[in-house]
């Protein structure tokens, strides 16, 4: 009975950052999707800490090599939003290089069984491209067992 | 009905109906600020590389009648010609806000009046 109460009690602790639970929180603005979800899909505001957020929205004039600036009014509301619902987990909010989710220690551990030949696939192109391998990632299911990797 | 807050309804709805705009539009309003526009201009400047890495066809291919793939992230990017798509051209600022942004990417700089007229006459014409 002890070992379920504890498991119950882990399953109930994973839960917020469960890779099945990783969705767009409430309240997003809608320019969150116009605007940040043009170019790749809109990742989770949870994944990456207030820091590299911060980072991002400071420089979206050169974003990750492309311009993405925004008008004054968009920027902060978008910027509010992130902000709130920034990573607050220590495994998930410490600091990534280059603000790149890809960079993070948790996406490298994740992602160490997959080939580098698999990222260059035209199906995958880019680490950052999270829907091509988790289909349900823009409902912000990240599950291992929802992966279905391009063959090309 | 309060006359001044009829005169207001009035008013507001008139601006809401100015943010929309047809291709045919934007392309008089770049003509204006420039001169007339060029297809076959427009198509060369679309398709070729203007000192940086990509071209405007690098994401939206060529020709631009269809669904692609941004080229470095693989996300779905809808079809470009207001032919194909339309709603594509049809909001100034969304408009200015791209060609902005695209413009900076692949000529490090914002494109002029003329060449904005001479790609959408272009994309215009792409079917």
């Amino acid at each position: 009975m002890k070992t379920y109460i504890f498991i119950a009690l882990l399953a109930s602790l994973a839960m917020p950052v469960s890779a099945s639970n990783m969705g767009i929180p409430a309240g997003a603005p809608k320019s969150y999707e116009a605007e940040c979800a043009s170019c790749h899909m809109a990742y989770p505001p949870g994944l990456l800490g207030q820091k590299n957020w911060q980072n991002i929205i400071s420089g979206l004039d050169k974003h990750f090599g492309t311009d993405a600036s925004l008008d004054t009014k968009t920027e902060s509301e978008i910027s509010r939003w992130l902000l709130k619902h920034a990573a607050t987990k220590k495994k998930y909010s410490a600091f990534a290089l280059e603000n790149r989710i890809t960079k993070t220690t948790w996406f490298i551990r994740k992602h160490d069984e997959v080939r580098s030949d698999v990222w260059k696939r035209s199906g995958v192109k880019s680490p950052a491209n999270c829907t091509a391998c988790h289909v349900d990632a823009a409902k912000g299911n990240f599950d291992e067992d929802r992966v279905q990797i391009p063959t090309k | 009905m309060n006359k001044k807050l009829l005169l207001s309804l009035v008013l507001l709805s008139s601006i809401s109906v100015d943010v929309s705009a047809t291709p045919q539009e934007l392309l008089k309003g770049y003509e204006a600020q420039s001169g007339m526009a060029s297809s076959a201009r427009g198509e060369q400047f679309f398709n070729a590389k203007h000192g940086k890495e990509w071209s405007c066809a690098s994401c939206h291919e060529n020709p631009p009648n269809h669904d692609t793939k941004h080229i470095v992230t693989g996300k779905v990017i809808k079809s470009l010609s207001p032919n194909t798509n339309p709603e594509r051209f049809i909001d100034q600022a969304k408009v200015e806000k791209w060609f902005k942004r695209n413009c900076n990417d692949v000529l490090a700089h914002e494109c002029t009046a003329q060449e904005k007229a001479d790609v959408l006459s272009w994309l215009m014409k792409v079917k």
